[in-house]
């Protein structure tokens, strides 16, 4: 069952009027991104990173070899950073201690987290291209290694965010995380 | 010689399952005035959480400053309603332990609070001053400090990693330690680490090509060397461990040729990182006046885990042979242990809670240290019991689906082992080093669960050796050599008991045999090659230690039992040629600094001879007969002072032997001292009533202090020992009529 929670229409391709630019995740050089993927894009990944979490942080290698792994099946993985204090020059310095070579987006705004509905790191959304919309059609945990604060198997044994995306590239129904993402909360933004 | 196995079971890490259990938060008190970083919250935190989190501490962010505690106070909620943080294992009440860390549930509540209300900082000039935290050692400048060989690259990701570093102790003399610190160079990557003490260096010796890069392994072995010297300290290092301080009068010690094995339990962090752990050592001049002992209940052979059991129960239990004074705690298991407690049945049956840890975490295991020290009578019998879950609902299960797990050294193998740290109180005071009584419960115990336990065999055959059990110890050893038939520790600790029971021949014919055995073997040679020349046969001892020179060339006690074999057979040179030689390879070697000393002394050459015997003294100062020797030497140049200042130390040794009073008696009186020698010449006589010479010399005294009616009881008390003692009659002679 594809259960396209929380399908949120985002344009791709249109072109954004100079208002709202500011609102829009950018790159680390601080350029608006107009788009995530090409339109023959299998699936988008957005991984929701922080530079000072610990559990996010353990995650980096694993996000890096998905992204490795499915890049020629036109999967494109994005390490979004959502937080305040992810500044562009944070990040950049973070990513470079990380050996983080997939692409990075500021979510300076967090309309990316808000369209994914995101609200730790670290925590995974899929989003399948349809036309020049958005389906997300999972959110949640990377795997199950971490159940809660203090409660860590020695090693993941389901691997939700990889099953997924393999069923969403099979066009099967993709199946859903089988427990809460365990980590640090998105910092709210302040109007 | 005697050697002694042991072996310390290095906690590793285990992952432990840690159940959140939803806490009944209770509503914070209501107050005037809201709850704010600077009123509430700050003074939470600072006595709570920045001894980790503080940057460079090991928390893996800090919580020094407001805009810190704003940008976590989610998390803080989360973690501390579900008591993760501040990490805290056992249950409180079963075992009253110093640091304990628990918030309470008013400070819990108060936390949730401030976060609702939005977290306001408040009057930010009345908060309080953020601790300080030093950025290299917190306890100032070490003694020594120490680093790993080489640094340690750890993988970005993957399973923990357990690693053992090695650290040669580099310093040419014996030093004891008073406090220690570690800073593992990636304070956020290393959960815990274990110190140990391998005393002969047999760990280094079993990886040659490893120890420098870190041998793998949870648990290691060491070999405890030849003598009796337990382990005696829990050297534990765990994030929050500021400096480890130890307890008045009770320094560890580290000898030369020690090494120290950096146990430590890694998490990789997402970046490849880069270990280079130092340790500092904090010094001090006073040896320990208190032997406390680590002691052991285990139970690993019980340890057969069906797949998918969820209660498997493993229970060990120990009777205590003295009175103990119980200090610390160190529980372990693996990632199957569920619920670990100990508690001790007292004599009255009374039952008194060591500890509980109701929901058992590798991940967080620690050492617990009582706030007072715990009295345990002799009789009391201490209990380990603990609650394994192998189903694959414990989270911690390495193994999905779950296997059948057995005790191993591997993360994924399980362990039951509980340690404790215990001072001997109210023991004899002539009695055995009582450690030994419980060496013997500790090893019994062992062997009630495995009879053909070599090690625990070892152990005890030689702590009742220790006690001068021979007959038992004798029995023991043969036990041993039931099983292992060729065993040269068990050959060479049998020969040594049957030299000791007084049968010598037998103990020759056992070194012989182990020599037969184990040809090549140096310490075999040596036993039997000390044991002829203890029996007066130094050519035999000649050509054992010459052939075990065959074999090890560089043994300075070869060349040093060579040099008195042939000093026993009047080859002076060739013999003072064996001692140099072995002081080139060992500057600290007795018996050649002893004997080089004495055959200065005999050549007149007063000053080289006091040199060597001092430095014999510092390696030996439990030996009576060098401090008499050089208490003569000092008498030879009249430095009769320092002569009765060796002598006391003899007598503190040996506090009843008339001969020594005797001596002491006539440095003192060379110093002037008349009381004091009168006083000692009286210990001799009491000692030793029936010595004529002694009770003249006590006249002669008496008779300089003017006391000549005693001295003319003195001079009496002689001739009526021996009628015809010519001095006691002119003494006599020259008194004043009384």
């Amino acid at each position: 069952m594809l259960t396209g929670l929380a399908i949120r229409a985002l344009s791709l391709t249109l072109a954004l009027s100079a208002s709202s630019t500011a609102r829009l995740a950018t790159d680390l050089d601080g350029h608006t991104l107009a788009r995530l993927a090409p339109p023959e894009a299998h699936a988008i990944v957005l991984f929701f990173a922080a530079s000072d979490c610990p559990i996010s942080n353990r995650y980096v290698p694993e996000i890096q070899r998905l992204a490795r792994e499915f890049k020629s099946d036109a999967v494109h993985v994005w390490f979004v950073y959502p937080n305040p204090g992810d500044s562009a020059k944070v990040v950049r310095a973070h990513n470079a201690e990380y050996s983080i070579d997939t692409p990075t987006a500021l979510d300076t705004s967090q309309a990316l987290a808000q369209m994914a509905h995101a609200t730790v790191t670290p925590e995974a959304a899929i989003f399948i291209p349809e036309g020049n919309n958005l389906h997300e059609v999972y959110r949640g945990r990377i795997d199950d290694r971490y159940i809660a604060f203090g409660r860590e198997r020695p090693q993941a044994t389901h691997h939700d965010l990889e099953d997924a995306i393999r069923a969403a590239l099979a066009h099967r129904s993709i199946p859903q995380p089988g427990g809460p993402p365990v980590g640090c909360s998105i910092v709210t933004l302040h109007p | 010689m005697k050697r002694r196995w042991s072996w310390l079971a290095i906690p590793a890490i285990l992952y432990v399952t840690c159940t959140i259990t939803k806490l009944q938060v209770h509503a914070a008190p209501q107050t005037e005035n809201p709850i704010t970083w600077s009123s509430r919250i700050a003074p939470i935190v600072y006595a709570n959480c920045t001894t980790c989190h503080h940057p460079g501490g090991g928390g893996p962010f800090s919580l020094l400053t407001y805009e810190d505690a704003k940008r976590w106070g989610a998390q803080m909620v989360s973690v501390t309603q579900s008591h993760y943080m501040p990490p805290w294992l056992p249950e409180h009440g079963f075992g009253d332990f110093a640091d304990e860390r628990r918030l309470s549930s008013v400070d819990i509540a108060e936390l949730a609070q401030w976060v609702k209300q939005g977290m306001p900082e408040g009057n930010a000039a009345a908060a309080p001053a953020a601790p300080k935290y030093s950025e290299t050692w917190q306890h100032g400048k070490p003694d020594l400090i120490l680093s790993i060989a080489q640094p340690f690259h750890l993988a970005a990701s993957g399973t923990d990693v357990f690693r053992n570093f090695v650290l040669p102790y580099p310093l040419k003399e014996t030093r004891y330690i008073r406090a220690m610190e570690i800073r593992p160079g990636a304070p956020q990557i290393v959960h815990h680490a274990n110190l140990l003490i391998d005393r002969s260096a047999s760990f280094r010796r079993a990886h040659p090509d490893q120890w420098q890069q870190g041998v793998p392994g949870m648990e290691l072995e060491v070999d405890a060397g030849n003598d009796f010297d337990p382990d005696s300290h829990f050297l534990f290092w765990k994030p929050d461990t500021a400096v480890l301080v130890e307890p008045e009068g009770m320094p560890w010690r580290l000898d030369p040729g020690n090494d120290l094995i950096l146990n430590m339990h890694l998490k990789p962090s997402g970046k490849a990182e880069t270990i280079s752990a130092e340790i500092g050592l904090y010094f001090t001049d006073q040896p320990p006046s208190k032997q406390p002992m680590l002691l052991q209940l285990e139970h690993d052979s019980a340890l057969d885990i069906p797949a998918g059991r969820s209660n498997f129960v493993v229970d060990d239990e120990l009777k205590l042979p003295i009175d103990v004074e119980v200090l610390g705690i160190y529980p372990h298991a693996h990632y199957l242990g569920k619920v670990l407690e100990a508690w001790a049945a007292l004599p009255d049956a009374q039952k008194k809670w060591l500890i509980r840890i109701p929901d058992w975490d590798i991940d967080r295991q620690s050492v617990y240290r009582y706030r007072k020290p715990l009295l345990l009578p002799k009789g009391s019998i201490i209990h380990m019991h603990y609650i394994y879950d192998n189903s694959a609902d414990n989270m911690h299960n390495p193994h999905n689906p779950p296997v059948r797990v057995k005790a191993g050294n591997r993360s994924e193998d399980e362990m039951a082992h509980l340690w404790l740290q215990v001072l001997p109180v109210n023991t004899a005071k002539d009695g055995p080093d009582a450690r030994l009584l419980l060496e013997d419960a500790w090893m019994q115990n062992k062997l009630s669960k495995d009879p053909h336990d070599v090690i625990a065999l070892y152990n005890l055959a030689s702590s009742l050796a220790g006690q001068h059990k021979y007959t038992d110890a004798i029995a023991a050893f043969q036990q041993l050599l039931a099983v292992h038939p060729e065993d040269e520790r068990a050959l060479n600790g049998l020969g040594a008991s049957f030299d000791n029971s007084g049968d010598w021949q037998q103990a020759q014919k056992t070194f012989t045999e182990s020599v037969t055995a184990h040809p090549e073997s140096c310490d075999s040679r040596f036993n039997l090659a000390s044991l002829d020349l203890k029996h007066d046969q130094p050519a035999d001892a000649e050509q054992q230690f010459r052939a075990m020179l065959e074999h090890c060339p560089d043994d300075a006690g070869a060349h040093s039992g060579l040099g008195s074999a042939q000093l026993a057979q009047g080859q002076s040179d060739a013999a003072q040629a064996e001692f140099q030689r072995a002081l080139t390879i060992d500057p600290h070697d007795f018996v050649a600094l002893y004997d080089l000393g004495d055959l200065a002394l005999q050549a007149n050459q007063l000053t080289q001879g006091i040199a060597l015997l001092e430095a014999a003294v510092k390696q030996k100062p439990g030996d009576v007969d060098v401090h008499e020797h050089l208490a003569g030497a000092y008498a030879q140049s009249e430095r009769l002072g320092d002569a009765a200042a060796q002598l006391y130390e003899a007598i503190h040794l040996l506090p009843d032997n008339a001969a020594l009073h005797s001596l002491l008696s006539q440095a003192l009186e060379g110093t002037g001292d008349l009381e004091a020698a009168i006083a000692e010449q009286k210990t001799a006589l009491r000692l030793s009533s029936d010595d004529a010479d002694g009770w003249n010399n006590l006249g002669v005294l008496e008779a300089r202090a003017g006391k000549n009616t005693a001295a003319r009881s003195d001079f009496l008390h002689a001739l009526q020992l021996a009628p015809d003692h010519p001095q006691a009659r002119a003494n006599l002679g020259h008194l004043p009529p009384g």
